[in-house]
């Protein structure tokens, strides 16, 4: 009795498990059925790829959307085509599939134009595109949706807009959204929750800036607010490549409107005259514009990197060489103990600024020394410092010496480059151009000491090592005359041997 | 009192009366048969140019000094990854002569596969690989191929950067060979990648295997001329003229090594790193990163250029298996082909001219040459568009190559009275259909290939019913 009750048993349970798999495989039929679904030419509404994408999904996702199937909160294929077409990652699918919000704004045909997610790349990117929101940072550490719109993302339905948001005008003024922003990024307890490392400034820093003077207390909508710089949804960290300020991308946000015209208009200077809309071009064409923009050096300023970001304003006279001498330690500090120092300052001059230019910074180059006229120590001598002879000779000097290092460098490259070709050996001559070069380098730096006496202690490690590259040269010019002088034997030598042999056959074949 | 091992005289053999150094060895080695042999030994003339006969004794030439030189770059080379390129840069830089003794190895191995290739394109088109020197033209084509291997493991030697990637890409082909593809990549590499373990085995390769494989079989080859002589013109009923090995032609060997050590010694002097042509330049550059990027434009050495081009005209997949597997497999029969050539000329196998095997010598030289002015990227300059550089490369190689190719057949013509040009014609129809109508490079070959056998057909009934009715 007892082996029939355990045999009974043992057989109840696949029966169980039988029946189990049949309620599952009830559910799993629905989405099935959508997964199979085709339109009306027969073709499948549900790609090949979206079938694999679905395929590699893991249980818990495949669970998760038959449930969401099941609950008919996606209820036509179409619809499930749009969300497995996004091929997302798993984690990031799993944000987005409890996300009520996204599912029923992705649904075209429970949603208005404007109210609707587009999933289309390609086209120029929109606040309502779904793959922004999915990327946006606060999306991605569980702030979403109803983080700034308000409701209960989980809830099945419902809107309920967050209190801080106007009732109306919302779009006109938008003096609104800083202080918006602000609820969470001015609040170092909630933001610790987030990114500890974020500072909670933002507020504080643009309401002092220029920026935030127009835009809150002159109420001027053409003043930014955070989202002009940042975007809306999609918004992601700075050092993203595609975000708006990243460093790369600074510039163009930036020059959105400080160099259109139109949104300018009327913004003046401390001065009064109007603000120039030319900065974004000059920059574009400067040796830090290239840098950054062209060559992709990162380390390059761009326009917050003197100007700030929050507390964006233009630097004072003051402070434009501190803003230099953030990169350009070594000139500034030589500077600060040059006699120019005290002379900019009586004639009020933006230190850096004043030889080379802000936005338009174009490389140096070793004729600025020159005192003939067009040249940049010259004129600014002749004009304000009486023509000083003794000045006029220091800048001369300055400028015969490192054109001198830069010319026998220039030699020197060419000439190691022919004996290479040569078969020569160039390293002690390539090692005397490394010399040659630090010190041609610690010469152009030390030219913003405006000291003789400086200048010549830097310098002379260049002339020395100019003639030590010489005597190597010559060395190396000796050495191929002796290859050549060798051959030359040689083939006298070979030459000689043949002769023997050629009259020896001939005398051997008379 | 003397032993009788004192006393007893060595044994002589009709030699008693010579004297000096020539007696004494005479009187224990027996060599007046070998004097005598060599006395009587004489070197057909009088039918075609001479110059072909020094070809060989050239190439010998340039691989005796590629041995002694190489024995010098041996005293300081170290292989090992912190010691290759160092060493090469060191006997470059740093030792007394060693920037000749690199620069003449390098030069000597260039010269000595063109003199090779030249040499065996002369005995193709003499047709000197008839009965009886079969073998001989089967252990010539071992030594070029022995040569070939000499070239592919000594380039990976300095350890530089270009050998590098280029060891990588040659070495990659052999994984296209079908089923033991991937074994022969891990025998040759010494593991997945281009390691140093590949350096050591190249390395034992270059200076151990193939040396005593070459000395074996050049032993084979010069035995066999020796004994059989250098071969007279096709159909020579009576005897030739001969010159005298010793000491006529043996001098004129030796004033043509002496020109060639005077070039060697002049290119090393004022080119030593070659003469700048891709794949055939060996500036030591920068020590080989096998974590850095893949070096752009990398091309094997110019002898291997017409495979890697072969190889680039291949689509990925043909005839259900891969492409480069469908290239290897034309390789090796091409070579295959090469190898058995004096059984498959029947009319020379009897000792009668074989018009359609000269054409087909210089049908090869053609094919050849359009692949390897192709892997030359001529006519790529100035041109950003890789699809237009492409295009124009291919009609610039294919008019340099209908202009050799029409030269070749007009110098046969009025020169050499020549009659049969339908494989020659074939290579040029290739190329012109490639290069110029734009047709791809597989599909021109095939009707080309097409062409040529419809018109090998009709020469051949032509032939035989002319031959029956002068029969009849």
């Amino acid at each position: 009795m007892r082996r029939i009750a355990i045999a009974f048993g043992a057989l109840l349970i696949p029966v169980l498990c039988f029946g189990a798999d049949q309620d599952s495989a009830g559910a799993n039929s629905k989405l099935s059925a959508m997964l199979a679904a085709k339109d009306a030419n027969g073709k499948p509404i549900i790609s090949e790829e979206e079938q694999a994408y679905f395929a590699g999904l893991n249980d818990n996702l495949r669970g998760q959307l038959s449930d969401l199937v099941q609950k008919e909160v996606i209820t036509r294929p179409e619809h499930l085509a749009i969300l497995l077409g996004l091929g997302l990652r798993p984690q990031k699918m799993e944000v987005l599939l409890q996300n009520r919000c996204v599912l029923c704004h992705t649904d075209s045909e429970s949603q208005s134009a404007e109210n609707l997610f587009s999933v289309a790349t390609g086209q120029p990117p929109t606040h309502m595109n779904i793959k922004e929101v999915i990327e946006d940072v606060h999306f991605r550490r569980g702030v979403s949706c109803a983080g700034c719109h308000g409701g209960d993302p989980t809830a099945d339905f419902g809107h309920d807009f967050v209190k801080e948001w106007p009732e109306k005008d919302r779009q006109k003024n938008r003096a609104w959204v800083v202080q918006f922003c602000a609820r969470c990024h001015s609040d170092p307890k909630t933001m610790h929750e987030f990114n500890p490392s974020l500072p909670t400034d933002q507020l504080a820093k643009f309401k002092d800036s220029p920026h935030g003077r127009t835009l809150l207390e002159q109420h001027d909508d053409r003043a930014p607010s955070c989202v002009s710089c940042h975007g809306v949804h999609g918004i992601r960290p700075a050092k993203d490549p595609q975000s708006k300020v990243y460093a790369q991308r600074v510039p163009e946000t930036c020059g959105a409107c400080h160099a259109d015209p139109k949104t300018m208009e009327g913004f003046t200077r401390a001065d009064g005259s109007p603000l120039p809309t030319t900065q974004l071009a000059e920059y574009r064409d400067s040796v830090h514009g290239r840098a950054l923009l062209v060559r992709g050096d990162l380390g390059a300023p761009a326009c917050n990197t003197c100007h700030g970001n929050h507390a964006a304003s233009p630097p004072g006279v003051a402070q434009v060489s501190r803003s230099c001498s953030l990169c350009h330690s070594a000139n500034a500090s030589l500077f600060d103990g040059s006699k120019h120092k005290h002379a900019f300052d009586q004639h009020n001059w933006p230190e850096c600024g004043q030889c080379h230019s802000n936005h338009a910074i174009a490389k140096t180059h070793d004729s600025m020394l020159g005192t003939g006229p067009g040249q940049l120590c010259g004129d600014c001598h002749r004009e304000y410092a009486k023509d000083n002879p003794e000045c006029m000779k220091t800048a001369e000097y300055f400028h015969d010496t490192i054109t001198q290092l830069d010319q026998a460098r220039t030699r020197f490259i060419a000439v190691s480059e022919k004996f290479a070709a040569r078969g020569l050996d160039v390293e002690p001559i390539n090692n005397q151009l490394t010399e040659l070069g630090d010190a041609l380098k610690k010469s152009r730096t030390y030219v913003h000491s405006f000291s003789r006496n400086s200048f010549q202690q830097v310098a002379a490690p260049g002339k020395e090592a100019v003639k030590r590259a010489d005597e190597l040269v010559n060395k190396a010019t000796e050495e191929f005359k002796f290859r050549q002088i060798g051959l030359a034997l040689s083939i006298g030598l070979i030459g000689l041997l043949m002769a023997a042999i050629y009259f020896k056959l001939r005398q051997m074949e008379k | 009192m003397e032993s009788s091992f004192q006393k007893k005289k060595p044994e002589v053999n009709g030699a008693e009366e010579s004297q000096g150094a020539r007696g004494w060895l005479d009187r224990r080695y027996q060599l007046t048969p070998l004097f005598e042999f060599l006395r009587h030994k004489e070197v057909p003339i009088g039918s075609h140019w001479m110059g072909w006969y020094y070809l060989g004794g050239i190439t010998m030439f340039f691989f005796v000094v590629q041995v002694i030189t190489g024995v010098l770059l041996l005293m300081y080379y170290q292989p090992g990854e912190a010691t290759a390129y160092e060493s090469i840069r060191f006997l470059t830089t740093k030792v007394p002569f060693g920037w000749l003794i690199r620069s003449i190895h390098s030069w000597s191995a260039h010269l000595m596969i063109i003199s090779l290739t030249l040499h065996m394109f002369s005995t193709m088109m003499l047709k000197a690989y008839r009965p009886p020197r079969e073998m001989t033209w089967v252990s010539g084509y071992f030594l070029f191929v022995l040569t070939l291997g000499f070239g592919f493991s000594g380039y990976l030697l300095p350890w530089n950067k270009l050998a590098y990637f280029a060891t990588t890409v040659g070495t990659n082909i052999v994984k296209s060979v079908p089923l033991i593809g991937n074994w022969m990549l891990q025998v040759l590499r010494g593991g997945q990648d281009v390691t140093i373990n590949t350096l050591y085995r190249f390395f034992a390769a270059h200076v151990v295997i193939l040396p005593l494989a070459f000395v074996g079989v050049i032993a084979l080859h010069l035995l066999l001329i020796q004994r059989q002589g250098m071969a007279p013109p096709v159909g020579a009923k009576i005897a030739p003229r001969g010159m005298k090995f010793f000491p006529s032609f043996a001098m004129r060997d030796a004033l043509l090594w002496l020109a060639c050590l005077m070039a060697l010694a002049a290119l090393a002097v004022f080119l030593p790193y070659g003469p700048g042509i891709p794949g055939m330049d060996w500036e030591l550059g920068d020590k080989a990163d096998p974590l850095a990027p893949a070096y752009p434009g990398i091309k094997p050495e110019w002898y291997f250029l017409w495979e890697y081009q072969l190889l680039k005209e291949f689509p990925p997949h043909l005839f259900g298996l891969e492409g480069p597997q469908v290239c290897l497999l034309l390789i090796a029969l091409l070579f295959g082909i090469w190898a058995i050539i004096p059984w498959l000329d029947r009319r020379a196998y009897r000792d009668q001219p074989s018009p359609a095997f000269s054409d087909f010598g210089w049908a090869a030289i053609l094919f050849l040459t359009y692949l390897t002015l192709m892997g030359w990227d001529i006519g790529a300059r100035g041109i950003t568009d890789e699809l237009a550089a492409m295009r124009n490369v291919a009609r610039v190689c294919a008019l340099w190559t209908l202009a050799v190719g029409t030269v070749v057949i007009v110098v046969r013509y009025w020169r050499f009275e020549h009659r049969w040009f339908i494989l020659t014609g074939a290579a040029l129809l290739q190329a012109a259909l490639h290069g110029l109508a734009g047709i791809s490079y597989l599909l021109s070959g095939l009707i080309a290939v097409v062409v040529a056998a419809i018109a090998i057909g009709i020469s051949y009934t032509t032939r035989s019913r002319a031959e029956s009715s002068h029969a009849t």
